[in-house]
């Protein structure tokens, strides 16, 4: 799966979802507990502010030094025998990788969830080379099996999945037979991966955050796939996103407090594993051989922009699990891996304007993202960028939205044009106005009053009647 | 005290008894109102659509008006968090970053002047009934205004004042979003009345007329007995 | 230890640099002095007593039993837990804390008179170790720094310590000298770093583990035990 979700036009993606009432109810439910889990956690943590300023000041040195910690890590991974690879597109990482797997003769390849890998569409890469690649981590498992379901969510990929749809998933493909209680379900998923994992041939993970002074990465999961995806093949693949890296162990562990908080309302997730190279000489198990591949895929190009913030990002999803939008669309609105308002942001710029020029304004700029970003990340003004952006400079705008705002700047620039202007709104509403309201608006005010009324204009402006008010006359 | 009244588009044109009972209020506690005529419009619509020049002009007119200013106070969290944007917006601008730092400086939400300025919690109004307060998200988290309005409509003689569930949910308006993503807003609107209902509310109450006008709108259409009312309209009301 | 092998790097950081205004950056840079240090202020000030309190708090949240002993009764502490978990396979790291702490006895001669066959990894085994870890129905391992917070116990691989010791049986068994007892990560990652600093080596795999294994990715209900233990049990050792 890439990072574009190919399920048609903004629109219908929209229309359709917002009928699915399981996953709206899902997604609801999951926002709702959340909140309460989140809001609990960190006041038991105590001055989250300053968590929030620490955690963005360290993010934003390293992106400012970026070269330097990149420079550091390879290093490090090089001296205790890991190989790095500098991927700059995705079609460079893939065959990379791609000649690992040839060069093992792999067969089997076990995977722990890496949204990284799915935006470079890796595992279509490995399958045509004759390798099965087996997703571990729960959720990805289940979409994986389920003909390749995209994911609806960063974090909790299969949200918009009910119990009843996992039995029946795995009753087709799997020949499962018992019922769709979670534990009989998650019991099947571990029986049939635990084969996996002893089988495999290579494992390839994502990076929660590379650790530049010692060469280590940092994988966190509550499943503890992650661990038995590398502790048991002779072949370990991790890629990352170039910008996934702290500069010691110190910074590691305040972010990772930050994410398992943010993301899921957990102090620390069950399995928090940093590891450094292959395995030491005389271990058993952990791997042979380690290949950490650094993907740059357009990030880059983020550097130096306004949008440079973005990259701060630790993929916690706090923001989609407040944002009022995703509530009611889904995931899959998105049409891309990235989704919520952190994929509104990242998806333009990594993929263009074209694909995703509706995201930017599919958001009421409420900020609720902004505020529960652990990093900071000023998202609803991101947002205003990229509409700033498809306004100016990519020309995408509607012809009448440009008209009204050429008319909102004459208007509100003078104040004897704004008073003119605004003085005819009464006679301007008119043949539209019954009771004092408007039912049926003409242009934009149609698309109002498809499900709300519309105030009539008052008989006489405020500001009219202030004027009289100073004369002496018209008590209220 | 002079007071220097900012209005706002949506106020003047469509709830000016909100205006009305801004400057009612504002005179009843010592203040002297005037109304500079050639505000404007804070900029918000144009801005956040992404039309920053055409934003900027309504900007620089709203700081004209306002120069001579000593407080400008606003019935609206929503503009008076957009003119706190001025800084920023015209950082860097030699002739007009001086004049958008003292524009934000001294401009104010109401309910915000009345508690943090004038130091009134108790406006002495009286409203019978059963209300919730709606928490406008550019209120909230972009001006910071969160408990201002809870003390002084604690203060309403008569009025049962009850937490609305899911109050940090966004009710769908976000200007021009409301009209772009009207489906979207639409399921957003009726979640929020669903709230609304859930507490039997007779009054919502709120300090932002584009919150409300979407509010207040959606409810007329559905045909609900829940009353709108701005914050202003509430705490002008007397026995 | 070879040189591992780097490619594409010139390009890449260059690329990085360019973006960002400048020549590229490849040494003498350094963290500053961070505005904030709130992760210092959790439980300053807090007692060895008072970090088990937190722990034993923390353990009833997440799914894990909490046992508190002495070095006299450990091994009955033991005995009774993996009992209580089913005994059968047990598999212990090479770890001579297991003799310090007076568990030789139970490890030799005990266990396996009861039919509680015991693995201890070696390394020299090889492959075998791993079997013996998917076969087993118990864990059981020494905790090297334990953080009260979240009550995680931290361990760093070794030779004769596999990390699927950790993640293949079905229960897990982590006994918490009082002694490795710390605030929360904070504190770890602070000796880990100061270690590097001073040139040493972290080991090629550290678990914070924190419970047994589960997921909430069925309808956000949480299920425990997921692909690695399914459950887990601290026995606190209160005077070492």
């Amino acid at each position: 799966m890439p990072m574009k979700i190919e399920n048609g036009p903004f629109w219908k993606r929209v229309e359709e979802n917002l009928h699915n009432d399981f996953m709206r109810g899902a997604v609801a439910g999951m926002q709702d507990r959340g909140y309460v889990r989140r809001l609990g956690v960190i006041e038991e943590l105590g001055h989250w502010e300053e968590w929030r300023s620490l955690a963005e000041q360290i993010r934003k040195h390293t992106l400012e030094n970026l070269d330097f910690y990149l420079m550091q890590l390879s290093e490090n991974v090089a001296k205790r025998g890991g190989h790095v690879f500098f991927a700059q597109t995705a079609e460079e990482a893939n065959d990379y990788i791609r000649r690992v797997a040839l060069e093992k003769q792999a067969k089997k390849i076990v995977k722990s969830k890496s949204m990284v890998t799915e935006e470079i569409n890796l595992n279509p890469v490995l399958e045509a080379i004759g390798c099965q690649v087996v997703e571990t981590d729960l959720g990805e498992y289940i979409l994986q099996i389920d003909d390749h379901d995209p994911p609806s969510h960063i974090v909790g990929p299969a949200l918009h999945k009910n119990k009843e749809q996992i039995r029946d998933v795995f009753q087709r493909k799997l020949g499962y037979t018992k019922s769709s209680d979670p534990v009989e379900l998650a019991r099947h998923a571990r029986e049939m991966l635990r084969r996996d994992y002893l089988t495999a041939d290579i494992g390839i993970t994502g990076c929660n955050f590379a650790i530049a002074e010692s060469g280590s990465i940092t994988l966190v999961t509550n499943e503890g796939n992650a661990d038995l995806v590398t502790a048991l093949p002779k072949t370990q693949i991790t890629v990352m996103g170039m910008e996934r890296i702290v500069p010691t162990f110190e910074e590691m562990e305040v972010l990772v407090s930050m994410l398992t908080r943010s993301a899921v309302g957990q102090k620390l997730t069950s399995y928090i594993t940093v590891l450094t190279g292959p395995r030491d000489e005389g271990d058993v198990d952990g791997p042979e051989e380690f290949h950490l591949v650094i993907v740059d895929n357009g990030r880059s190009s983020i550097l130096g922009t306004e949008f440079q913030p973005v990259l701060q990002c630790i993929r916690c999803a706090a923001c989609v699990n407040v944002c009022p939008v995703y509530r009611h669309i889904g995931g899959h609105s998105y049409g891309s891996i990235y989704s919520g308002p952190i994929g509104a942001v990242l998806s333009p710029l990594l993929g263009g304007y074209d694909d995703y020029k509706e995201l930017p304004y599919a958001s009421s700029l409420c900020a609720a993202c902004t505020e529960a970003c652990p990093v900071k990340i000023p998202l609803h003004e991101l947002l205003i960028k990229h509409r700033q952006i498809i306004v100016e400079r990519e020309g995408k705008a509607p012809v009448a939205e440009k008209l009204a705002m050429k008319a909102f700047r004459l208007g509100t620039a003078s104040s004897s044009l704004y008073r003119f202007g605004t003085k005819f709104a009464p006679s301007a509403f008119a043949p539209f106005v019954e009771d004092g309201r408007v039912t049926k608006g003409p242009g934009p005010l149609k698309a109002w009053t498809e499900s709300r009324e519309f105030p009539a204009p008052s008989k006489e402006r405020f500001r009219d009647w202030f004027q009289t008010r100073q004369k002496g006359g018209n008590p209220s | 005290m002079k007071v220097s009244l900012f209005v706002t588009c949506l106020i003047d044109l469509f709830y000016t008894n909100a205006g009305k009972a801004t400057v009612e209020l504002l005179e009843r506690l010592g203040c002297e109102v005037d109304f500079p005529k050639a505000q404007t419009c804070c900029g918000q619509p144009a801005y956040n659509s992404g039309y920053v020049k055409e934003a900027k002009e309504a900007m620089k007119q709203m700081m004209r008006a306002f120069a001579h200013a000593d407080y400008v106070v606003t019935p609206s969290g929503s503009c008076a968090a957009m003119v706190k944007e001025y800084p920023h917006l015209f950082h860097g601008d030699p002739e007009w970053e001086e004049e958008a730092k003292q524009l934000a400086a001294k401009t104010y939400e109401l309910t915000q002047f009345l508690v943090d300025v004038l130091k009134v919690e108790d406006v002495g109004a009286s409203l019978h009934g059963r209300a919730t307060y709606h928490t406008s998200c550019h209120m909230t988290r972009l001006l910071g205004v969160k408990e201002a309005p809870l003390c002084l409509l604690k203060n309403v003689k008569g009025l049962e004042l009850v937490p609305l569930p899911n109050a940090h949910q966004c009710c769908g308006f976000g200007g021009t979003f409301s009209v772009k993503m009207g489906p979207i807003s639409e399921q957003m609107v009726d979640e929020k009345i669903t709230h609304i209902e859930e507490v039997d509310a007779d009054y919502l109450i709120g300090a932002d007329c584009g919150c409300l006008m979407n509010i207040g709108g959606r409810i007329e259409r559905l045909g609900k007995p829940i009353r709108v009312m701005h914050i202003a309209e509430v705490l002008n009301q007397r026995k | 230890m070879t040189r591992g092998t780097i490619q594409n790097r010139d390009a890449f950081l260059q690329t990085i640099a360019e973006r960002l205004g400048r020549s590229p950056r490849l040494s003498g840079v350094s963290r500053p002095q961070w505005d904030y240090a709130p992760q210092w202020t959790v439980f300053a000030g807090y007692s060895q007593d008072d970090l088990l309190n937190v722990l034993q708090k923390q353990c009833g949240l997440i799914h894990t039993d909490y046992i508190e002993t002495t070095s006299a009764e450990l091994a009955g502490a033991l005995r009774r837990q993996v009992a209580a978990y089913g005994g059968g396979l047990v598999i212990v790291p090479d770890d001579p804390r297991f003799a310090e702490y007076g568990l030789s006895a139970l490890l030799r001669d005990e266990w396996p008179a009861e039919q509680t066959t015991v693995h201890i990894w070696n390394p020299a085994l090889g492959r075998q170790n791993i079997d013996a870890a998917e076969q087993a129905n118990v864990g059981i391992v020494f905790s090297d720094i334990t953080l009260a917070e979240s009550g995680t116990v931290v361990l760093f691989s070794r030779n004769e310590q596999g990390r699927a010791i950790h993640f293949l049986p079905k229960t897990y068994i982590a006994i918490v000298p009082k002694s490795t007892v710390v605030p929360r990560m904070t504190q770890a990652a602070a000796v880990i770093h100061e270690q590097i600093e001073k040139g040493g080596l972290v080991p090629s795999c550290i678990n914070f583990i924190t419970g047994p294994s589960n997921s909430a990715d069925i309808e956000m209900n949480l299920v425990v035990g997921v692909h690695g233990p399914m459950k887990a049990a601290y026995i606190v050792v209160t005077d070492r």
